[in-house]
């Protein structure tokens, strides 16, 4: 057996360029490692068919020498829409829904011919922070198979962690593609709010949502951003940018930087060991001419309870067509439209799910609206102020990206909160629609991984990648 | 403990379409309010904002040319509807035309 | 019982004349086979979002200009959520908060009065799915799902049924001559719903809403007959209560639907799949400067013309002639007789549009100049009416053509001189005093000239050879 996906993309690249594999030698040692890894139960759904034929059409082409990505499998979180590709949402409301269209991603990710392996397990419709809500079970950690990878993107970050395949997709509403990567130790990027596409993203939360890469290094992950971003007159949400090489950064050094950590990142919700590892790379950081300073922050400590009224009222909302009527699960032997609706929603949404929509639905009833809805937007608002008064002066906030590290998969199954409390530190850069990436900063005593969380200002993603890489390195 | 009625419980899951099954709806009077407590706190947060963010990233729309169309074979779409007849979607009968 | 004062205040709903829809890329035509202008944002399908139609804006705008409104230069739009199986995505894209226009007015006229009637606001939104039933299913047909609507709500300033029906025609008529909708009541291209109250004081009463009613002299019935109703309702000691009714066209009367809710519960917010569009001052300048001309404005025209009245109601009434005369530089009256006589005639007889004949406005406006400076007589015009309108030919030849092959006076006279020396009974008839000599020896000239005679002509020689009997 040859190990070829322990090799980085640009070592598999040149291998490719040179003929001595092709890109089917990589799928076919990716569903391999995925068989002998079946426990870790990090797909849904397997599309080996048709991706060994199409390795296979590949492998009969010229190798695109400047495109890396080029023959390079990928997996996709199950929330974006693949044609013919069945797309479940980890929820029984779409176990067998197969998408007739490709989401715009998945267009980007075809054209640069990527192979997709298959659709990676996730919290149902993307609620959840272990990935516990999947309808089709937990996807489990490969660092230490008896904890949680963490959520929404479990799946993804489970399958790369345990190098079953070298990239892919996850989407994150409150922190959905950093938490997982904390937890599991890899690298995750949630892109500023516009610069990729939702157009065939399962909604969640509209406007939080954001599609980015989650990759075994910060490079890897710049390299499939390239392919990523870019205005799609089907997302009215995303931003025209002149096209930029994210990777173009990398290697530079961070001399005269200047850095921001909030108080409350490193207040007492956040374990010591956390802190510690946090506090050295504070040291790295200035030993190589960076500044930081602590600061004060507000709105941080109350974005759990806007970010739960604005992706719950939005999600209530944005669910309403799972009702039986077009597509997915409907209820037998329902004699009215009512019944159809209530027993269909009953049975295909999972606990989870279906508190979050009345809790929604409850927010936004009547005069709920401008209680709640309307303040948690306005406070939206004044944190975004609060973000960028703090970019004026500084070029990145950093903090810790989870409080603590994975849990085991059965613990805190109880409380309808923990989910939201787990994501703290990295919901308020869904908020001000900011980017934020996790890359690992250390482990723990039980050689769990623990992630560092770097905020840049709007579209400041190359930036970011060039101090990611930085400290990536040094702290190898 | 603080729990929600099951009127309460029943209002909402109405609101959002969603039976609750007798042996359910105490977790849920527990659950919800758990949830409902927590948003709650927004009631005390002060802020200086009065303006709604609805999109964090400012930006205007771009709109689309009329003439540009596009359909999709209704046997595609068809895959994925519960019940069909003929062209048509098929659901339980309507009330309240 | 007359004590009572009935207020109304109206909701209305047109499709606009778009080409696509107004958030998906399909096409807007509905009616034929179910399904077949659709698309996956249509049907909702997971991930979908929408985008906004260009054209869609431009129409809401012009309408909101056309009806005097304020403009919220800030386009936005909300999610108004309920759930029914015509509504695919389980909310409908509309503007709550910000319409695009609001404090506009309609000016009516009811027997001689004019009345401004405010125009609380007006949005853009989308409609939804055609539902047929049947006995336990029902059908949906998404053709119609997503076309673009607007919504024009009245304030309640109507105070009975004629004024209402005043407002509609002149909505209807307004929307039409912008092209912002063809108003098609009776195939639900324009809807209405009517709010009624009555109160005997200046508090105004509860009121009901009757929905979709088919057609304009419906909703006059219909706020008779609920107005009527709630009186009955007080008088005897009843409530009213808020209800939504429809109108039962065959029994003549309101019928309960469903009670209100406590405040509908549709749980708006922002949609957050639609940046804001700021509409320029250029663009609105450009649709203000494109605006067609408006119906009372060209009433005003025609009035000072010096056309008839009737008639000039006649035109409006029938936008392609009114459109036609726009711009025309002749004689008005004469150019409106021939266009509302025999050009419609020939139109009703060909089912031609005036656009597919071959009457150009500059060929009309010889042929009108012709008639107003005499060179023609309308016998004549008669005679080639139906070459002008399918050929190309030159119409100075046709009317010469014409001439040479009409009868001269000299011709005509001798006719009749001939008619009166053959008909002696007729003759001593008319010296009787019998109307019928003249009638018969009018049948004979038409015969001997086989229809060619000018009969005013005609009628008139005849009167005087006679006379000199």
């Amino acid at each position: 057996m040859n190990n070829y996906l322990d090799l980085s993309i640009k070592e598999i690249h040149e291998l490719l360029v040179a003929k001595k594999i092709t890109p089917v030698d990589l799928v076919e040692e990716c569903y391999t490692r995925i068989g002998e890894n079946s426990d870790l139960n990090s797909f849904i759904t397997l599309n080996k068919t048709e991706a060994i034929e199409y390795a296979r059409k590949l492998a009969e082409e010229e190798v695109e020498v400047d495109n890396l990505l080029w023959g390079i499998p990928i997996a996709i979180k199950d929330n974006i829409s693949t044609k013919n590709i069945r797309t479940t949402c980890a929820s029984k409301m779409l176990e067998n829904y197969v998408p007739i269209y490709d989401a715009t991603v998945i267009e980007k990710v075809k054209a640069a011919k990527m192979i997709i392996i298959g659709k990676t397990n996730m919290d149902e419709f993307a609620m959840g922070s272990a990935s516990r809500t999947s309808y089709f079970g937990a996807p489990k950690n490969p660092v230490d198979k008896t904890k949680i990878t963490g959520g929404s993107s479990g799946g993804s970050a489970s399958c790369v962690a345990g190098n079953l395949v070298p990239i892919a997709l996850g989407s994150d509403t409150g922190g959905s593609i950093r938490q997982p990567a904390s937890y599991t130790g890899i690298v995750g990027m949630k892109p500023t709010y516009g610069r990729v596409s939702r157009y065939g993203l399962i909604a969640y939360g509209s406007s939080l949502d954001q599609i980015g890469p989650m990759t075994r290094n910060v490079y890897e992950n710049a390299l499939l951003l390239n392919t990523l971003v870019g205005k799609d007159k089907k997302d009215l949400t995303s931003v025209e940018r002149e096209k930029e090489d994210f990777t173009r950064l990398i290697g530079k050094n961070i001399d005269g930087m200047k850095i921001a950590i909030p108080e409350f990142f490193v207040s007492s919700i956040v374990s010591p060991i956390i802190i510690e590892k946090l506090n050295h790379v504070v040291e790295i950081l200035k030993e190589n001419g960076a500044t930081v300073e602590y600061v004060d922050m507000k709105y941080l400590d109350q974005v759990v309870t806007i970010y739960q009224i604005i992706t719950m009222g939005e999600a209530s909302s944005n669910l309403a067509r799972f009702d039986g009527v077009k597509f997915g699960y409907r209820a037998e032997n329902s004699e009215s439209v009512e019944d159809m609706y209530a027993n269909t929603r009953y049975e295909g949404f999972g606990t989870e799910v279906k508190r979050r929509i009345m809790v929604g639905s409850y927010l936004l009833s009547g005069e709920n609206a401008k209680i709640y809805y309307d303040k948690a937007l306005m406070i939206r608002n004044a944190l975004k102020q609060e973000f960028n008064k703090f970019f004026e002066k500084y070029d990145f906030v950093f903090g810790p990206t989870t409080t603590t590290v994975a849990y085991g998969l059965d613990e805190n199954l109880d409380d309808p909160r923990k989910s939201f409390m787990d994501d703290t530190l990295v919901m308020p850069v869904n908020m001000a629609g900011l980017p934020g990436i996790n890359i690992p900063m250390g482990k723990d005593s039980d050689n769990m991984p623990i992630g560092l969380h770097i905020i840049g200002a709007h579209f400041e993603e190359a930036r970011m990648y060039q101090i990611a890489s930085f400290l990536e390195n040094k702290l190898k | 403990m603080d729990k929600l009625t099951k009127e309460e419980v029943l209002h909402v899951a109405h609101l959002a379409r969603i039976k609750v099954t007798d042996d359910e709806i105490e977790k849920y009077q527990v659950d919800l309010k758990k949830l409902l407590d927590d948003v709650d706190k927004i009631k005390d947060i002060e802020v200086e904002s009065s303006e709604l963010l609805v999109t964090p990233v400012e930006h205007e729309s771009i709109l689309r040319n009329d003439q540009d169309t596009r359909s999709v074979d209704f046997n595609e779409i068809k895959k994925n509807v519960p019940a069909t007849t003929g062209n048509f979607v098929e659901v339980p009968v309507m009330v309240n035309e | 019982m007359n004590d009572y004062k009935t207020t109304i205040g109206i909701e209305v709903h047109c499709e606009l004349k778009t080409n696509s829809k107004m958030f998906s890329d399909s096409i807007n035509n509905y009616g034929g086979v179910a399904n077949v202008n659709i698309n996956e944002v249509d049907f909702a399908l997971p991930g979908t979002l929408p985008c906004m139609n260009e054209y869609g804006i431009e129409l809401g705008l012009k309408a909101a200009l056309a009806l005097n409104c304020e403009i919220n230069k800030k386009v936005v739009f909300d999610r108004k959520n309920y759930f029914y199986p015509d509504l695919p995505k389980g909310y409908q894209i509309t503007q709550a908060r910000n319409p695009i226009g609001v404090n506009g007015y309609v000016e009516i006229e009811v027997d001689g009065v004019k009345k401004k009637i405010g125009i609380h606001d007006i949005h853009i939104e989308e409609d939804t799915c055609k539902s047929t039933h049947a006995e336990t299913k029902s059908y949906l047909d998404f053709n119609r799902n997503g076309v673009p609507l607007i919504e024009i709500v009245s304030e309640p300033d109507m105070s009975n049924e004629k004024e209402a029906m005043a407002y509609l025609e002149k909505l209807r008529e307004l929307l039409l001559y912008t092209n912002v909708s063809d108003c098609k009541m009776e195939e639900g291209s324009m809807r209405c719903d009517v709010n009624v109250s009555v109160s005997k004081t200046d508090k105004l009463g509860t009121r009901t809403e009757t929905k979709n009613i088919g057609s304009i002299s419906s909703v006059g019935r219909a706020i008779l007959a609920e107005a009527k109703r709630q009186i009955e309702e007080l008088e005897a000691g009843r409530e009213i209560l808020e209800e939504t009714r429809r109108f039962d066209e065959k029994k003549d009367c309101t019928i309960l639907m469903r009670v209100k809710e406590t405040g509908n519960d549709y749980r708006y917010f922002p949609e957050p799949n639609l940046p804001p569009y700021t509409l320029e001052d250029s663009f609105i300048n450009r649709v203000k400067e494109n605006m067609e001309v408006l119906p009372d404005v060209r009433r005003k025209t025609y009035l000072d013309a010096g056309i008839h009245p009737v008639n000039v109601e006649k035109i409006i009434a029938n936008k392609e002639i009114s459109d036609y005369l726009l711009g025309l530089n002749c004689n008005l009256v004469i150019a409106s007789n021939l266009l509302l006589g025999e050009i419609s005639a020939y139109l009703n007889k060909t089912e031609k549009k005036l656009e597919e004949t071959k009457l150009s406005k500059e060929k009309f406006t010889v042929l009108v100049n012709k008639l107003d400076s005499k060179e023609i007589n309308n016998q004549i015009f008669k005679e080639i009416v139906d070459t002008l309108m399918e050929t190309e030919e030159d119409i100075n030849k046709l009317v010469e053509n014409q001439k040479a092959n009409a009868l001269s006076e000299t011709d005509l006279t001798n006719i009749v001189e001939k008619l009166i020396l053959e008909n002696p009974e007729s003759v001593e008839d008319y010296k009787q005093g019998k109307d019928r000599a003249i009638k018969y020896l009018m049948g004979q000239i038409m015969k001997e000239t086989r229809g060619k005679a000018d009969p005013a002509l005609a009628n008139q020689l005849l009167l005087q050879k006679l006379s000199e009997q």
